[in-house]
């Protein structure tokens, strides 16, 4: 239903480029944490087999920068400022972020088998949409080899160690998946509503604060500032 | 007394636990949640201290924060109002970012341990480095010099130490303040050059070795000079202080040119690489002669024979060894964790030598303060996947290790308990031969992933020490946590290849016998064999990765990449098919 508009989409190398990239990250932070995962099973099975899959989210990471950036190279030098990532701020978690030590091995094989199969879902569209990209396209073939492996290899193991419960797994990975998005989608709408209320603030309240605090700055001594012998003192106080 | 401290929220949060006054438990929070420089409040850290100790939180007598949270956004708050409109962009994720969890730090203590709020101390930010560089070093009295990004309103601090007898006490003189700090300069290259913040500033320092400071100028004149012996930014050259998004400006951009795409490698056989190179050189060389500058009129204040830095600047070793060499000061003293992971220490460390007057304490001088590892779980995790595992007495795996080593085989090195800090100092290493050129590059290619222009560094004992680089007076104990980097001897430079640096130098880890024994037995059976008792010591762990900390994800790392032996404890494994590689 959505093809066309991924077709308009992925027509564009620059979005394109941008994607490719954006899903390398997503490869690289899933193979972290398959390694996490892998270091916190007790079955040897599925240490292995979260390593393999580590390794493998890894090659795709490879796979969609390389092509990225490729891609990137074709582009007008102006549009490079687009991916200028020259600032990390650190210590920002999302919602969507897998917790792997809060998962038991049959709730994180639940969770990986519906991740593997909406990617392959996804990934099976952008082939479509990239007939006039082969080169693009035969990237993501490759990868969606891999998770067609993968949503097996979940599914058999998840059987394999809740035989009884595997599908109990499943609902509960399903609802998990939806409230998340659910969580996504309202942190989104708040914090939209967040930054409409804080900007129109800065513009109606701060300016005569700033006008202040701008003359303030104007007076302060350049180079070093004697710092008083009481501060410190305190320990009760955070000012 | 039983006093945690912590830090957390920026970068490199951490926990420490001191019991009557000493360290039982320091750890980062990265190595237990395994997520490089996890910001996140250290909940993993503090369970993990307090198991350590054997308390529980109501056993504590304070829990201290390492900064004080509403001075911080005091100065978040100021620099946007002085940037009023420019801060329009940054000013609601500015207190977003605040107003959710930072700014409550008392309550959010007090609720996740279950504390009574009163017990929740607050240090200052630079108070906490200078204690934890100040209290952890071998010293009476001393002068002391904080840089870093900046903490609540600090950037820079200099000031003095003093442990008596009943009496102990830090004294910062004076401070340089935000936006103006040393840190922020660096950053914004370490950004310009197109190495993420907070992480990158390593490779900086790399990159400056292969280029000239033909910029030095132009950095001078971002940063010029006051009269008062300090410096200032030149706020028109940078963004930092007005968006989060970037933090160099078109003013910049026109100074030095087009900033490097962090998505195209670093060619320095090209000019636009030797312009990199170059750029590199010139804040290195400006970033030191502000130090070593300032270190020098302390050095004249004070008249102390001592210095101890702290901060995220002092992990800069070239700089370090110049200030040892041009400052005055007869030695100098950096923590294994000067940045703010130290902080956790150096707030219990304060609250419990100057706020509640406790006895000075000798503190121990090694970094080790996490978990200790566990041979038999290495040997168990081997076993289950048929590799070859053998647990040897002591003295033969030092042998059987050294000859490992001297065959060209890549050794993944667990012993005892976890570093505090960011270096690997001989509990979690790679260990190899540090001869040959083709080492160093089979390292990058099949382990660190890392640019080509990045050095490794040696570790070799004390006393054999100034054979192979010159260390100035001093020069021992500021390598004793990989503090230095200094000049390997020219004779030794070829056979040495693959630790010497394209300027001839190494960030060399001087080892006591005392500090890492089983490190130093196996430098000696390697020296034995080798005739050159000097290893190659990496940290353990693959890029985008935290070191590692327990068995499992030594023994995790060990499958992923080409370490060829892992060595944890007692437990030796191997891969099935080894052959001489190097």
């Amino acid at each position: 239903m959505f093809l066309p508009l991924h077709r308009w989409i992925w027509h564009n190398p620059e979005r394109c480029a941008r994607k490719l990239f954006s899903f390398a990250e997503t490869e690289a932070d899933g193979g972290r944490d398959l390694v996490r995962a892998a270091e916190l099973t007790q079955d040897p099975t599925l240490r292995r087999l979260f390593i393999v899959h580590a390794a493998d989210e890894d090659r795709h990471a490879q796979l969609f920068r390389g092509r990225g950036t490729v891609l990137r190279r074709t582009l007008p030098a102006n549009t490079s400022a687009l991916f200028q990532l020259n600032w990390v701020s650190p210590g920002e978690r999302g919602l969507d972020d897998l917790r792997v030590h809060g998962e038991t091995d049959a709730s994180l094989l639940a969770f990986l088998h519906l991740s593997e199969k909406a990617a392959a879902g996804h990934f099976a569209t952008y082939v479509d949409a990239l007939k006039d990209d082969p080169l693009t396209s035969q990237v993501f073939r490759e990868v969606l080899k891999d998770e067609t492996f993968h949503m097996n290899y979940t599914l058999a193991q998840l059987t394999r160690i809740a035989p009884q419960r595997h599908r109990t797994f499943l609902w509960k990975a399903r609802a998990g998946r939806l409230w998340k998005a659910y969580l996504r989608l309202m942190s989104a709408i708040a914090g939209v509503m967040g930054t409409v209320m804080l900007t129109l603030q800065y513009f109606i309240l701060l300016p005569p604060f700033a006008f202040f605090a701008k003359r303030a700055e104007r007076r302060e001594p350049r180079g070093w500032i004697e710092i008083p012998q009481d501060r410190g003192h305190s320990l009760t106080s955070q000012y | 007394m039983k006093i945690l401290g912590i830090s957390a929220h920026y970068h490199d949060a951490a926990a420490a636990l001191l019991v009557d006054g000493l360290p039982v438990a320091a750890v980062q929070e990265e190595r237990l949640s395994r997520r490089k420089n996890d910001a996140a409040f250290p909940m993993a850290a503090i369970e993990w201290c307090l198991e350590r100790g054997g308390i529980e939180p109501d056993d504590l007598d304070a829990v201290v924060f390492y900064e004080r949270p509403m001075l911080k956004f005091d100065r978040i708050l100021t620099c946007a109002l002085r940037a009023f409109p420019h801060s329009w962009r940054s000013f609601p994720h500015a207190m977003k970012n605040t107003l959710g969890e930072k700014l409550w730090i008392r309550g959010i203590i007090s609720s996740q341990l279950g504390v009574p709020r009163q017990k929740v101390l607050f240090t200052g930010h630079h108070h906490s480095h200078a204690a934890a560089s100040f209290l952890t070093a071998p010293v009476r009295e001393a002068a002391i010099l904080t840089a870093d990004g900046v903490g609540e309103w600090a950037a820079m601090t200099v000031g003095q130490g003093t442990r008596e007898a009943g009496h102990t006490a830090i004294s910062l003189f004076r401070e340089i303040r935000f936006p103006h700090s040393l840190g922020m300069l660096y950053s914004t290259f370490t950004a310009y050059l197109g190495f993420p913040v907070n992480e990158g500033e390593y490779k900086v320092m790399g990159l400056a070795s292969y280029g000239r400071p033909t910029m030095a100028d132009a950095v001078r004149k971002i940063v010029p000079r006051t009269q008062d012996g300090g410096f200032r930014l030149d706020l028109g050259y940078f963004d930092f202080h007005t968006t989060a998004k970037r933090s160099f400006s078109n003013k910049f951009v026109d100074l030095f040119g087009p900033p490097r795409d962090p998505l195209d490698p670093i060619d320095l056989s090209t000019p636009e690489g030797q312009r990199f190179a170059d750029c590199a050189a010139s804040v290195q060389r400006v970033l030191e002669d502000i130090l070593v500058e300032t270190a020098r009129a302390l050095h004249d204040e004070t008249g102390l024979p001592d210095l101890c830095l702290g901060g995220g600047v002092a992990l800069n070793g070239v700089a370090n060894h110049r200030i040892l060499q041009e400052s005055g000061f007869e030695r100098i003293f950096v923590p294994p964790a000067p940045g703010d992971a130290g902080c956790a220490l150096g707030a219990a460390l304060y609250a419990d030598r100057i706020h509640f007057g406790q006895p000075d304490r000798d503190f121990p001088d090694h970094p080790f303060w996490g978990p200790v590892v566990e041979a038999g779980a290495l040997a168990s995790l081997a076993r289950e996947d048929r590799l070859p595992v053998e647990e040897l007495d002591v003295p033969s795996l030092i042998e059987t290790v050294a000859q490992d080593l001297a065959q060209g085989r890549i050794v993944g090195w667990m012993d005892g308990a976890l570093e505090l800090g960011p270096r690997a100092l001989g509990h979690r290493s790679i260990l190899a031969a540090p001869h040959t050129v083709e080492m160093r590059d089979r390292l990058n290619r099949d382990i660190k992933h890392r640019e080509e222009f990045r050095p490794f560094a040696p570790v070799v004992a004390a006393e054999d020490a100034d054979r192979y680089f010159e260390l100035p007076p001093g020069g021992k104990r500021l390598a004793r946590f990989m503090s230095g980097v200094f000049p390997v001897r020219q004779e030794w430079r070829e056979k040495l290849a693959a630790i010497t640096h394209v300027d001839g130098t190494a960030r060399v880890q001087v080892l006591d016998q005392g500090m890492a024994p089983r490190l130093y037995a196996l430098l000696k059976a390697y020296g034995r064999l080798s005739g050159i008792p000097i290893l190659l010591n990496t940290s353990f762990n693959l890029a985008g990765e935290p070191i590692v900390n327990r068995s499992v994800e030594g023994y995790l790392t060990f499958r992923r990449c080409g370490i060829d032996v892992l060595v944890a404890g007692e437990a030796r494994v191997t891969k099935r098919v080894m052959e001489k590689t190097a």
